[in-house]
């Protein structure tokens, strides 16, 4: 029979967090990333993890509405906080307008960096109803894209604040 | 007349909703119970023997469940390239010596990541350091360390010398050239260390269970994934079943085979339950493959019109610490020397020498951007000390429409001269040539030209692709392809093609793609084939089950199959309108009086289907491609010559892609091309101290931001077409136009400024040099 180990010290702690409107509670050590919590705890795998480093912007998620790097924020001040995440965009089935513009424009290739670019993106349109382009750049600078080369991201953008710009796919 | 409903047109990605919803699930998001983190552990050492390896501390951790080691293998080899002059070449993990930092030594599943990170730290290693070599030249010289001595040599004359690879072809006879030359010039051109930065990480989940490995991987084509990984683990190919997962990003990085592939399935074999293992973005950037840097010396000899008489190439590629896609860059780099101009003399060496930096994969443009680079430039030299502007030298060497190559291959309808032709007016070449540099200013602008061609598919393994076209009995239709989506579209592309051979609305098509056990084989997103091959694929497949049910039909109304129509899944008898059937009643019919076929159509497709395999990367004798794309891509610069700073204001790309079966995702290819290239020129780049990257984060490893797009125009030449029930050509779009376009930012900087950068990336410093040598120059004829 082999001895039972002693059982650790444990310094997680139970937060809640508002999560597209709903509360979640989850036990969390200090270390904990929010990523983490929302892709492997919560189950919310549409948040990306791309780098870790706070480099690429694929982890993008809105607290209380403003864009945070979920790798580079810890899992723990985010209680009893709001979220919201690329699954909370649509209401149901209907897409928001950004989303609608995303695939308008032709937006999307791998879609890795999408979710994020999405939450950028509409935390601008919240802030900012007509943004002008140079808006639209500083918005987005954290967010990489290797696919698409930005272009259709920025149209994307205009067509959802409705600046005159047309969907390129039908 | 050539009506079509859904090829040509530029539909919504079938992907999309999928993954601006975050419902696309990638190989990370996958979630099996019981899950264990799987870690390698990595040399620190460039060139060490590995004297002792003692697991047993690491074994001894609670919460760890397996450590491997070479021991734990079966000693199976395997290679980008695998042919009898290169066989496999790589083990999984290394056996008695390392050969760059990084190379993987052991590996650890635990119970979490932290758990498994103290494993790999309580593995002890002993090493004894070797010397190690990092420069291609150096690694040539006698004495040299080397890096893999019981490699076959390449070439019997001389001593081995890390040369591990060499392709040697030609043809006329150069000397000859040269002498009847009017001008003759030599130039040598570097491009530098760059990588792929897809966004998604390396990761792999494998779960063995019942005598099945299950394997969710990160991958461009899982049949390839599948035969490497079953070889190295001995398995029958029936036995590995990769699934379909959505990609995050290739670029070529995603099809050689990787250690952390192989460690998690065998992980998970050993410990019975599913290992994942996700590279950390610094792994991937100090341990993982890159791309290849060249070093390309090049002489020419042309008539005073411009006419290229001939041309000789020597093409250094500094493979790392093994072959990988080393020996098959050098092949390549003499291909994209020969597509695009005639040369009637040609004499070609590549080498690709063994160093100890990491091991090379393909990177989107596979040598194309490098090697463009050098001959696009030279031309341009040459055309100014000919005075001919750059528009008509490459109009004087372009290759016309149904050309015979060099190697036997035809470039058919390839629309290199139209390319040129719209490219030069539309943006203005001619007229704005040297105006730059004449203007002056502290602020110049400049406009360049670059031309390229590229192969479209080649016969690499699996060398062919099926499709199969379920009919559901209410009359919609499920696609089986074994084709996998990066991002390219593919699914879009099958769906497009199948809605148009069937008549049917393109909702009504699904498609179940890139699962190794439900889709028939396909050659994968990384010959540049996909949409000819798997396309006429499943073109073949549809057209198949629509047959079937067209006759059914023609027998029912006694009428022949021409006079049939289909509208809305509803087939009509032109001759007599009141006979009509949907098609969920041919169905049903079908399986009432044809033994229950329940009308499932087949296809399948392989490029030049009467050669044997691909061409020899020693001699490149053999036929390569039946596809050839070609474009020509400007690009207009702005130059700050106080700060040495350029930018590209504005690329165009003219190309023959056949026809775009959707316009609207060429175009995004075009677009993700000249992000990239942009980067090629001006940001990114791979810095290196002896086999250590200085650089493993995207802060200092700069790719483009939103900030550093440019604006982005395209053309297409259209060269072929698309008609319902015939076969259809078309050609690579995904890969090529990272070329031109670098060509033509150099030569567009030159434009500006007078500075001939001979060398990649277009550092501010580079150009500032240019400029002050100018200056000097100046002075002293003064
Ligand atoms: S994963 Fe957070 S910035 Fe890259
Ligand atoms: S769509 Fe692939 S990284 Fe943006």
């Amino acid at each position: 029979m082999t001895e039972t180990p002693k059982r650790p010290k444990s310094n997680s702690r139970l937060i809640a967090l508002c999560v597209n409107g709903e509360w979640h509670e989850v036990t969390v050590k200090p270390r904990h990333m929010l990523v983490e919590v929302l892709r492997e705890m919560i189950g919310l795998t549409g948040t990306k993890d791309g780098c870790e480093q706070g480099t690429c912007g694929a982890c993008t998620v809105l607290l209380d509405e403003r864009p945070v790097l979920s790798c580079m924020t810890l899992a723990a001040d985010c209680d009893g906080r709001q979220l919201r995440t690329v699954e909370g965009l649509a209401e149901g089935e209907k897409l928001s307008v950004l989303q609608q513009a995303f695939l308008d424009q032709g937006a999307v290739q791998c879609g890795f960096c999408t979710p994020g670019m999405l939450l950028s993106a509409t935390a601008l349109l919240e802030r900012t109803p007509k943004p002008t382009t140079d808006e639209i750049k500083k918005a987005l600078e954290g967010n990489l894209c290797r696919c698409t080369g930005y272009n259709a991201i920025v149209a994307a953008v205009l067509q959802a604040s409705d600046q005159g710009v047309t969907p390129l796919m039908k | 007349m050539n009506q079509l409903n859904y090829v040509g047109k530029s539909l919504r990605r079938k992907d999309g909703p999928d993954k601006i919803t975050g419902r696309a699930v990638y190989s990370q998001d996958v979630k099996l119970p019981g899950t264990l983190v799987g870690r390698l552990l990595r040399s620190p050492h460039a060139h060490a023997r590995i004297l002792r390896i003692d697991t047993s501390k690491a074994m001894a951790l609670p919460g760890v469940k397996a450590v491997i080691t070479i021991d734990d293998t079966k000693g199976i080899k395997h290679g980008f390239v695998e042919t009898p002059r290169y066989p496999p070449d790589q083990e999984v993990l290394a056996r008695g010596r390392v050969r760059h930092v990084g190379e993987e030594i052991a590996a650890v599943a635990a119970i979490d990541q932290i758990t498994a990170q103290r494993a790999i730290d309580l593995i002890e290693v002993e090493y004894e350091i070797l010397p190690a070599v990092f420069d291609p030249l150096e690694a040539m010289k006698p004495g040299a360390p080397e890096v893999q001595p019981t490699h076959p040599k390449v070439r019997a004359e001389v001593p081995y010398s890390n040369i591990g690879g060499r392709t040697a072809t030609g043809w006329g006879d150069v000397e000859k050239g040269f002498a009847e030359s009017d001008y003759v010039r030599e130039d040598r051109f570097e491009s530098h260390l760059r990588t792929h930065g897809y966004l998604e990480p390396q990761v792999t989940l494998a779960h063995w269970e019942n005598d099945k490995l299950n394997v969710w991987t990160s991958s461009m084509g899982t049949f390839v994934k599948r035969a490497k990984l079953a070889k190295v683990l001995d398995l029958p190919y029936s036995a590995v079943r990769i699934h379909k997962t959505y990609v995050g990003g290739t670029f070529g990085g995603k099809i050689d085979l990787y250690s952390h592939e192989y460690c998690a399935a065998r992980l998970s074999m050993l410990t019975g339950r599913p290992v994942r293992i996700v590279a950390t973005r610094e792994e991937i950037f100090s341990a993982y493959r890159h791309g290849q840097p060249l070093i390309m010396e090049i002489k020419t000899g042309v008539k005073k019109d411009g006419t290229i008489v001939a041309q000789q190439v020597r093409a250094i590629n500094n493979a790392g610490a093994f072959r990988g896609s080393g020996v098959v860059v050098i092949f390549l780099a003499w291909g994209f020397t020969m597509i695009p101009y005639r040369i009637p003399n040609l004499a070609y060496e590549g080498l690709s020498v063994h160093t100890n930096n990491p091991v090379r994969a393909p990177q989107r443009g596979h040598g194309c951007p490098q090697i463009r680079f050098a001959i696009e430039s030279q031309l341009d030299t040459i055309a100014e000390e000919l005075g001919i502007d750059p528009v008509t030298i490459r109009l004087r060497n372009a290759r016309k429409p149904r050309e015979q190559l060099p190697n036997g291959d035809n470039v058919h309808e390839g629309g290199l001269i139209d390319c040129i032709k719209v490219a030069g007016e539309k943006a203005d070449v001619v007229r704005r040539y040297g105006k730059g540099r004449k203007a002056g200013g502290t602020v110049r602008r400049g406009i360049g030209m670059g031309v390229s061609g590229y192969f479209g598919g080649s016969l690499i393994y699996p060398n062919g692709s099926g499709v199969i076209v379920k009919m559901a009995d209410d009359g919609s239709a499920t696609v089986l392809t074994g084709a996998i989506d990066v991002g390219q579209g593919s699914e879009t592309v099958i769906a497009q093609i199948v809605a148009e051979e069937l008549f049917l609305p393109i909702e009504d098509v699904k498609i179940v793609s890139s699962d190794t056990d439900t889709t028939p084989q396909d050659i994968g997103a990384w010959i540049s084939g996909m949409t000819y091959v798997t396309g006429n694929a499943a073109r073949q497949a549809a057209g198949n089950a629509r047959d079937k049910m067209l006759q059914l039909a023609a027998q029912r109304f006694n009428c022949g199959v021409d006079d049939l129509y289909v509208a809305d899944k509803v087939v009509y008898n032109r001759l007599d309108p009141a006979q009509s059937m949907s098609y969920r009643d041919i169905i049903a019919l079908s399986i009432a009086t044809r033994r229950g076929d329940t009308v499932i159509g087949e296809g399948f497709w392989r490029t030049m289907r009467d050669v044997p395999t691909h061409p020899s990367l020693a001699t490149t004798k053999g036929r390569w491609s039946e596809n050839y794309a070609f474009s020509c891509q400007t690009a207009e610069v702005e130059v700050d010559t106080e700060t040495g700073e350029a930018r590209v204001l504005k690329a165009l790309t003219v190309h023959d892609c056949g026809f775009p079966v959707n316009p609207a995702l060429v175009k995004n290819q075009v677009d993700g091309q000249v992000s990239m290239a942009l980067g090629h020129a001006f940001l990114e780049e791979i810095m290196m101290k002896d086999g250590y990257t200085l650089n493993p984060t995207w802060l200092d490893y700069r790719m483009p931001t939103i900030h550093e797009m440019a604006e982005s125009d395209d053309a297409d030449v259209i060269t072929e077409e698309y008609v319902v029930g015939k076969p259809y050509r078309t050609k690579e779009v995904g890969e090529g136009l990272v070329s031109g376009v670098l060509a033509a930012i150099a030569n567009a900087i030159y434009d500006a400024t007078g500075v001939r950068l001979h060398s990649t990336p277009f550092t501010p410093e580079k150009i500032l040099k240019g400029l002050r040598q100018l200056e000097r120059e100046r002075r002293e004829r003064a």
